[in-house]
């Protein structure tokens, strides 16, 4: 600040508004400059090397990776693990999504409006959320192991075995059903929200007009939802797209790689099987699906929105 | 009038930014903070933790050397992620590897960063030193040797099931298991993770060394394929599957998981290496264990050669700052005669010429062990044996295809299938 | 009627897991096996064991995390709130453009920059230090931040800036003294956040902090503790009960905090 009061006065007539403009010139420079630095080092920076590391063949600590063009994304469309993992992210950000959603809105219709007991409701379905996906998946695997809690009892009273985490169909479908059990909490408590917006008197008008409960939340509710619809898919597309922790903690990639997600490929070619050059061109390819997705189901969420309001 | 406001935000982030600095306990102020205190050296090694080898375990080992070098402090540290194996390629890209690791081989891509011990007099006595050289070059040294190919059997469950004498065929083995299906107890125990095809290499060595004795090397030659090669066994192991000798829901077991099911008496065999001696020793059953060796095709020397690897394999990293302190920390851990008996111990390890305390069972090991031929290397091998990066992982995930319905020939073509992906 | 019988049998089912937990975690091997639901045999010893757990200090675990959780919030507030309030507040191609950059960094996954993210710091010799963890998760919360923070300034009318300027404030000044005092819906919706993302990471502290720098977060610890052992459910049990005990205590009497804060300034921004 004191340079700026050191500045030599040009024009004395307009010295003050230019010494305010050039002052906050500054000041914006202070208020913008640290977060885009940090954001160009720490993000951008490394997705470029990324982009990078992908065209070589580098195992992440030797001196010299050589260039390989783009033979890193050729091997990756012959990749049958990739192909496998890819469909297992794609049915998983696709079922989860739904589960995600579905339970989503349902419970908060269930749960809205003010009173203890929706209150104890809402903690409850929250509570997951409080926890990491590793503890979660953790937990799990002990009650739906194969010597697990349920497995027990269920042998103890003489039944089969159920294959929740050894059989590859079960074991996806238990990971996406955890996935929306350890979530769904985090969608109520936004499609809430989106609730407290839709204008009462609406709803009212047309309880009055004789509509049923449905129509009043298909005509009515849903529509004035739209941006709260739009937003909960969008996040729980993306945060499903990179599933990760929940499988190292639930299934181990297991059985026969049939539930390792990209996300889970990605680290496990970049760091265990030191082909980090290989790891970093699928995470450019996850970077762009993800990115695609989202920019789709924004799309086309907001020509849903505008086709219902005409 | 000004108010400090605008100030303060800056302020409070600047000086977070240094108390972070300040109290950050990180490595890069730790590699300063080695040469410091007056000659004091840290030796940084990396171990495997496992339910045999916990840090206590370690932290107590390395203790007699750090009193008889006062100078030289160890640390122990445990692997982060999922083993030793994945922590490693993460240090040396993160410029932070420790001085000495354990557990691990060289293979052509880790021997880059190990320092060549070839010329270090105490090298030549350590068990497989020279089999598990690179182009002759030494870069591991262990403290015995594990056999791989024994398969472990519940002496109760034999006699109900009516066995008087272990199988030394797969013919008889197949037999065997029909035996204890029929008395109602579980033939043979497997598990999920790393198990599934590790268990099916131990099995596998004996009467695939007879038939590919340079089985690593011939591959890389493109001599034979890997899984081709497999392919009776993969089809042997599909009957298994079918015929309930092994529990089709066994990939939701973890490792443990198996080990516990086999010592509660749950199953009647259990193939693995020699290292769960020290696991049978300390757990408590009503029934005895007894070993013998894995069979052999019809018509093959039985016993055939065991699976060998070297235990507690160390390497030196090149980039060690101490590089004497290092170095002779290694030599200690291989040669001094208590320390060598307190790993071997442990983690139920055998080395020719050192006696220990055995259990019976571990008694019988150590005869398998003196009347196999020889040894071989085991999947992916050691030295110039050394098949790509991975190949363990990669072969298990294609096996447990066994159990999700793939057939013995998509195994195995699989496993090549992976395998010429990466030469 | 059956809104709430549903209702219940629902809270049964998320329960579930939460009361296999507690109760496992105080018995032995035997009773879990044999028992996993009933209440026999309980004894504290596992409890303690687990306490004095050398591959887990769970109390250091929790300073550790707590400390990240702090330093992450604080400077996560301190760099995107005056950059969101510029962005908001000009109407230039400059700012529009940068908007748009901020925004792209929403939709990359942290796992896929967390390789990368290794060199970085190494070359800035940050690697396996809190201060480099500390500046990646916070980078990490930037896009949403700025996004939630912009969308949020852009409902706090504009006169307040205007009569702050004629008074003689300057632009930092009119930031912190007028508008950001009326962010703290967006911005505590973003603090909760933010401390869940960072409380329950795992991949970045475990790659990022690694083995050599003897930092554990909670996760990375119950990861050490846990995956090893895992069929020693006398350990898994009553580590996973540690680890996740004090937040669940906490998240319960924040609830109502916690909850609305979340939405509050999702709803407006």
């Amino acid at each position: 600040m004191t340079l700026t009061q050191e500045a030599p006065p040009v024009a004395p007539a307009r010295a003050v508004p230019q010494k305010a403009r050039r002052r906050d010139g500054l000041a914006t420079t202070i208020m913008v400059a640290p977060a885009t630095i940090l954001y160009v080092v720490m993000l951008i920076i490394p997705v470029g090397l990324a982009f990078y590391l992908s065209l070589t063949d580098w195992d992440g600590f030797s001196a010299n990776p050589a260039f390989v063009g783009a033979a890193n994304y050729v091997s990756l469309f012959d990749d049958p693990d990739l192909r496998r993992a890819a469909l297992v992210t794609l049915l998983v950000a696709a079922a989860g999504t739904a589960g995600l959603n579905l339970f989503g809105l349902g419970f908060a219709l269930l749960v809205n409006g003010a009173s203890k007991a929706n209150t104890f409701f809402r903690i409850v379905l929250f509570y997951p959320h409080v926890l990491s996906a590793l503890v979660v998946g953790f937990l799990w695997s002990a009650i739906l192991g194969t010597t697990g809690a349920v497995n027990n009892l269920v042998t103890t009273w003489g039944g089969e075995v159920i294959p929740f985490l050894s059989d590859p169909t079960w074991a996806t479908v238990t990971m996406i059903a955890v996935l929306v059990w350890a979530g769904f909490g985090v969608n109520v408590v936004l499609y809430l929200a989106g609730l407290q917006a839709v204008p009462h008197s609406l709803i009212e008008a047309a309880r009055i007009d004789g509509a049923t409960r449905w129509q009043v939340f298909r005509n009515v509710t849903l529509p004035a939802l739209g941006p709260s619809v739009t937003v909960n898919i969008v996040l729980s597309l993306v945060t499903l797209l990179k599933t990760y922790d929940l499988v190292v903690s639930l299934t181990a990639g297991g059985p026969a790689g049939q539930t390792q997600t990209v996300a889970y490929l990605i680290l496990w070619n970049s760091i265990h099987d030191s082909r980090l050059g290989f790891g970093s061109a699928q995470s450019v390819i996850l970077m762009l699906v993800t990115a695609a997705l989202a920019f789709v189901v924004t799309r086309l969420r907001r020509r849903g929105e505008l086709a219902v309001h005409q | 009038m000004r108010s400090p406001h605008p100030f303060l935000a800056p302020t409070a982030i600047g000086c977070l930014l240094l108390l972070t600095g300040c109290g950050g306990g990180g490595f890069a102020g730790d590699t300063q903070a080695q040469q410091g205190e007056g000659g004091q050296v840290t030796v940084r090694m990396l171990v495997n933790i496992t339910p045999n080898l916990t840090q206590a375990y370690w932290d107590g080992l390395v203790k007699p050397f750090e009193q008889a070098n006062p100078g030289i402090d160890v640390k122990v540290e445990a692997p982060t992620g999922k083993g030793v194996a994945d922590t490693l390629p993460q240090q040396l890209a993160a410029g932070n590897a420790p001085d000495v690791v354990e557990t691990l081989t060289a293979d052509e891509t880790l021997s880059k960063q190990m320092l060549d011990l070839t010329d270090q007099p105490w090298v030549k006595d350590t068990p497989l030193a020279k089999e598990a050289s690179l182009g002759g070059r030494i870069y591991t040294v262990g403290v015995g040797v594990q056999a791989q190919s024994l398969v472990f059997y519940n002496k109760s469950a034999f006699d109900k099931a009516g066995i008087d004498k272990p199988p030394t065929t797969f013919e008889e083995f197949d037999a065997a298991m029909g035996k204890l299906k029929a008395s109602g107890v579980l033939p043979l125990q497997t598990g999920g993770e790393f198990l599934t095809g590790l268990q099916l290499l131990q099995f596998s060595n004996p009467s695939r060394a007879q038939l590919h004795p340079a089985w690593q090397q011939d591959i890389k030659a493109g001599k034979i394929k890997a899984g081709e090669s497999m392919l009776p066994l993969l089809e042997r192991y599909r009957t298994w599957i079918d015929k309930g000798y092994v529990d089709k829901n066994a990939l939701g077991m973890k490792y443990a998981d198996a080990e516990t099911a086999f010592l509660s008496g749950k199953s009647g065999m259990y193939v693995m290496g020699s290292w769960f001696t020290a696991a049978e020793a300390k757990a408590q059953k009503d029934f005895e264990v007894g070993v013998f060796p894995a069979p052999v095709d019809k018509g093959q020397q039985y016993p055939g050669p065991q699976g060998a690897t070297m235990a507690a394999p160390y390497m030196v990293l090149k980039s060690t700052p101490n590089k004497d302190a290092a170095l002779k920390l290694v030599q200690w851990l291989v040669t001094d005669p208590e320390a060598v008996k307190s790993q071997l111990k442990q983690d139920g390890n055998y080395r020719t010429g050192v006696d220990r305390e055995f259990t019976p069972l571990e008694k019988q090991v150590q005869q398998i062990l003196d009347t196999a031929p020889s040894g071989t290397p085991q999947g992916e091998g050691y030295g110039d044996a050394t098949l790509p990066k991975g190949f363990n992982a990669a072969w298990n995930t294609e096996v447990q295809g066994l159990y999700v319905g793939k057939s013995p020939k998509e195994v195995a073509e699989g496993v090549d299938r992976w395998l010429a992906g990466r030469s | 009627m059956t809104r709430k019988t549903f209702l219940w049998a629902t809270v049964a089912f998320m329960l579930i897991p939460l009361y296999v937990l507690t109760v496992n975690a105080f018995k032995g091997q035997q009773d879990i096996l044999s028992n996993p639901f009933g209440l026999s045999g309980l004894t504290l010893e596992p409890l303690g064991r687990a306490l004095t757990n050398p591959q887990f200090n769970v109390v250091k675990g929790y300073a550790v995390t707590l400390l990240f959780v702090v330093a992450v919030n604080v400077l996560s507030v301190g760099l995107a709130a005056p950059a969101a309030y510029v962005i908001a507040r000009s109407s230039k191609r400059r700012f529009r453009v940068l908007m748009l950059f901020f925004l792209a960094g929403t939709f990359i996954p942290g796992q896929v920059l967390v390789i990368p993210v290794v060199y970085v710091l190494k070359t800035l010799g940050l690697m396996g230090t809190i201060r480099g963890f500390v500046l990646f998760e916070t980078t990490l919360t930037l896009p949403f931040s700025i996004f939630l923070y912009a969308g949020y300034i852009a409902t706090v009318p504009a006169v307040l800036d205007q009569a702050a300027a004629v008074d003689g404030a300057g632009r930092l000044r009119t930031f912190w003294q007028i508008v950001f005092p009326l962010m703290r819906p967006a911005v505590a919706t973003m603090v909760i956040l933010n401390t869940f993302s960072v409380w329950n990471d795992f991949v970045n502290p475990q790659i990022i902090l690694g083995p050599g720098s003897g930092l554990y977060t909670v996760t990375t610890g119950v990861y050490a503790a846990v995956s090893q052992f895992s069929t020693d459910y006398t350990v898994v049990f009553p580590t996973l009960m540690l680890a996740i005990a004090p937040l669940l205590v906490f998240f319960v009497f924040m609830q109502r905090h916690i909850i609305s804060g979340l939405t509050a300034g999702a709803t407006k921004g």
